[in-house]
């Protein structure tokens, strides 16, 4: 199965360089739609206002964590089944186990590369 | 003139000693102990000194604190330039060859002028562990010349208290230092 170029991303970083530089790996890839949000209660606002194909978010961010906004997307019935791709710093095994077990469906370590993101993205959303 | 009066004879005043107590065994160890008191005060006093506390709050902590600031704008700053010069390669839309290689050639120049930022960073963040390095150094002589021991049960102040709180609960451990964190192909196993 193709990756659906048109399907909309959310991005949640409170970095806008990272922003930027995901925005522009996405674009590489062929992603247009694509919107942005600086933390989880922003990102979360956004997520039930439209409807996206893939949530690719921060983990360390305040006032609500990536980590966070993951549990809130799973426990959301309208929400729960949209990808949701952990891009982070924090790299300690009990991080990755615990997005694991909140429902993330892949975890990337930054610093990453573009054919890092583009597998990942292949893999969840069925490339 | 009448006759001056007879003086009466002068007292005779005892000359007051000085009284010899008899210091006792258990007055012998309180001049000890009071002694003792009296030297540790004076190696405390001294050692307060070296740290010379006001130098550190008034000079080194704030610059280093500047220094720090001036690398993270540094750094945003020339971050920007090296993405917008990147963003127009991949944006270009010259119609012809010469056109594309003089833009590429020039953005090119940007990124590399941009690249100048890490040298003075360097220099700025060299400043900074500097002034770490002397903070630690002296409060390793204060702590180790009066045997200071961390208190478990300290007072905590409640704004640390509550991030200590949020970071453990939410996992927020930061970067990993060099060769400490999970792999990204370890990763990959596990959602394999």
């Amino acid at each position: 199965m193709a990756l659906d170029l048109s399907m909309p991303i959310l991005v949640v970083d409170d970095y806008q360089t990272m922003v930027r530089i995901i925005r522009n790996l996405l674009k590489q890839l062929g992603f247009e739609d694509v919107d942005d949000a600086s933390d989880g209660t922003t990102a979360l606002a956004k997520l039930k206002q439209k409807k996206y194909g893939l949530v690719i978010s921060d983990w360390n961010m305040e006032p609500m964590t990536g980590y966070e906004l993951l549990r809130h997307v799973r426990a959301d019935e309208n929400l729960r089944s949209t990808p949701f791709i952990m891009v982070t710093a924090e790299s300690k095994t009990e991080n990755v186990i615990a997005a694991k077990k909140a429902g993330v469906n892949n975890y990337i370590v930054k610093p990453f590369n573009a054919q890092t993101l583009k597998t990942k993205i292949e893999g969840v959303c069925g490339a | 003139m009448p006759p001056a009066p007879a003086r009466a004879p002068r007292e005779t005043v005892p000359v007051k000693t000085t009284p010899s107590y008899a210091v006792g065994p258990e007055g012998k160890a309180l001049v000890r102990e009071l002694a003792a008191v009296a030297d540790y005060i004076a190696r405390v006093k001294q050692e307060i000194g070296a740290l010379r506390v006001n130098e550190l709050c008034r000079d080194r902590i704030p610059s280093a604190n500047e220094e720090l600031g001036t690398v993270v704008r540094t750094t945003a700053s020339a971050t920007h330039d090296i993405m917008a010069a990147a963003e127009e390669i991949l944006g270009a839309d010259d119609t012809s060859l010469e056109g594309y290689r003089a833009r590429v050639e020039a953005k090119m120049l940007a990124i590399i002028e941009a690249c100048s930022f890490q040298d003075i960073t360097g220099q700025r963040i060299a400043k900074v562990v500097e002034a770490l390095g002397q903070l630690e150094r002296r409060l390793e002589r204060f702590a180790n010349a009066l045997h200071v021991r961390d208190g478990a049960d300290g007072p905590a102040d409640p704004e640390d208290a509550r991030r200590d709180a949020r970071r453990e609960r939410l996992m927020l451990h930061g970067p990993a230092a060099e060769g400490q964190g999970i792999a990204q192909d370890d990763i990959d196993k596990l959602f394999g």
